[in-house]
């Protein structure tokens, strides 16, 4: 099974089906079995491609191919499956770039986990030079405010992905969007809030402490692990996130005058 | 006599948990699900041990928040029914190592 799998992947490389991407430091080089979704996956990534070097790699199987058994972690979404060890990933059943993207996604809030970093359901905007994250579930108002954000100052309207480097905490772009197509920078900021999504008749920013700021993100956080330690890992990330970075419940409301409310 | 021994509890090993400003959050991975516990319930929470009986954790909690011991050890044997009914804690001796929290939907 190893060796089928070694020639597929020499395979797809030397006819060029790979792609090299970087999100969040994290590189992953994609093996695709055939051209087709390897050409609609370069589009839509492609501001996240990076050189060729060291990276994680993930292979995906076409149909007549089975994944091997085992697996550190896996997952399931509409047919396609994700099995993960510590070395590769293996893809099989993706047939549209929608379950490339939800895989993806998947395995990256796992391969994150040990390098001080997680997704989070949240659009995330620069202004001068520092992140501000704002998280919610769907219908919260992420999109909304990132259509009223300033042109080029948007990173994502949908997932950010936060991650402390040393002491800092940055938020990095990702190319997993809602409906707000940004342009998903490959770009990254210093965060400099966290701030719960709730629309209002008015602005209003109150601090939270961090205990409530934990249980405000843990909803918003893309876990798909069962695993007892993988879930304590994450809760000593946000418990550390939520005691370094000020985090917020801001009350906004759905106009620009909202961005006036921000702390400075 | 009474000869039957107290029920000793133990915190489900499933579960992820941490206590932050005196609050615990935990979290049940099989179900990813998560709980909170005020003040008083994360100072039970946190002799759940599988050594202490109700009844000493009941007299920690009275000396502790000055609550009468008869409100103490009926605050606490509520809650540690409640804890129960969720799984979040398992009686100490009996099915030790066990997955208590159902892994898969």
């Amino acid at each position: 099974m190893r060796d089928s799998l070694a020639a597929h992947a020499t395979l797809g490389r030397e006819l060029g089906w790979s792609l090299d991407l970087s999100i969040g430091s994290t590189r992953f080089q994609i093996l695709f079995p055939d051209e087709g979704l390897h050409r609609l996956a370069a589009e839509r990534y492609r501001a996240f491609e990076a050189a060729e070097g060291p990276a994680f790699p993930i292979r995906l199987l076409d149909a007549r191919e089975a994944a091997s058994a085992s697996a550190d972690f896996s997952f399931k979404w509409q047919g396609a499956t994700l099995r993960c060890r510590r070395e590769d990933a293996v893809f099989s059943g993706v047939r549209n770039e929608y379950a490339l993207d939800s895989l993806l996604r998947v395995l990256l809030s796992w391969t994150l986990l040990p390098q001080k970093g997680f997704l989070l359901h949240a659009a995330t905007i620069v202004r001068g030079g520092r992140a501000f994250v704002f998280t919610g579930p769907s219908g919260a108002g992420k999109s909304t405010l990132a259509s009223l954000a300033p042109e080029g100052t948007v990173l994502t309207d949908e997932i950010s992905l936060l991650r402390q480097e040393s002491a800092e905490w940055s938020a990095f772009g990702t190319p997993f969007w809602g409906e707000f197509h940004a342009d998903g920078k490959s770009v990254h900021a210093k965060v400099a809030g966290i701030f719960q999504l709730l629309q209002a008749p008015h602005n209003r920013v109150l601090p939270m402490s961090p205990a409530d700021a934990v249980r405000m993100l843990l909803p918003n956080v893309l876990f798909f692990s069962k695993d007892t330690e993988a879930s304590r890992r994450l809760l000593d990330l946000l418990a550390r996130l939520a005691q370094s970075v000020p985090c917020y419940r801001f009350e906004f409301r759905r106009d620009a005058s909202l961005w006036e409310a921000l702390p400075a | 006599m009474n000869a039957v021994a107290p029920t000793l509890w133990q915190r489900n090993p499933v579960l992820a948990w941490r206590e932050i400003d005196g609050e615990a959050v935990i979290i049940s991975p099989g179900e990813s699900v998560m709980h909170e516990l005020n003040g008083t319930g994360s100072f039970v929470w946190e002799l759940l041990d599988g050594r202490h009986t109700p009844a000493q954790i009941a007299a920690l909690l009275s000396a502790e928040y000055e609550v009468s011991s008869e409100t103490a050890l009926r605050d606490t044997e509520s809650l540690l029914q409640e804890l129960a009914s969720l799984r979040l804690i398992l009686q100490a001796g009996v099915n030790a190592g066990l997955a208590g929290v159902p892994a898969d939907r």
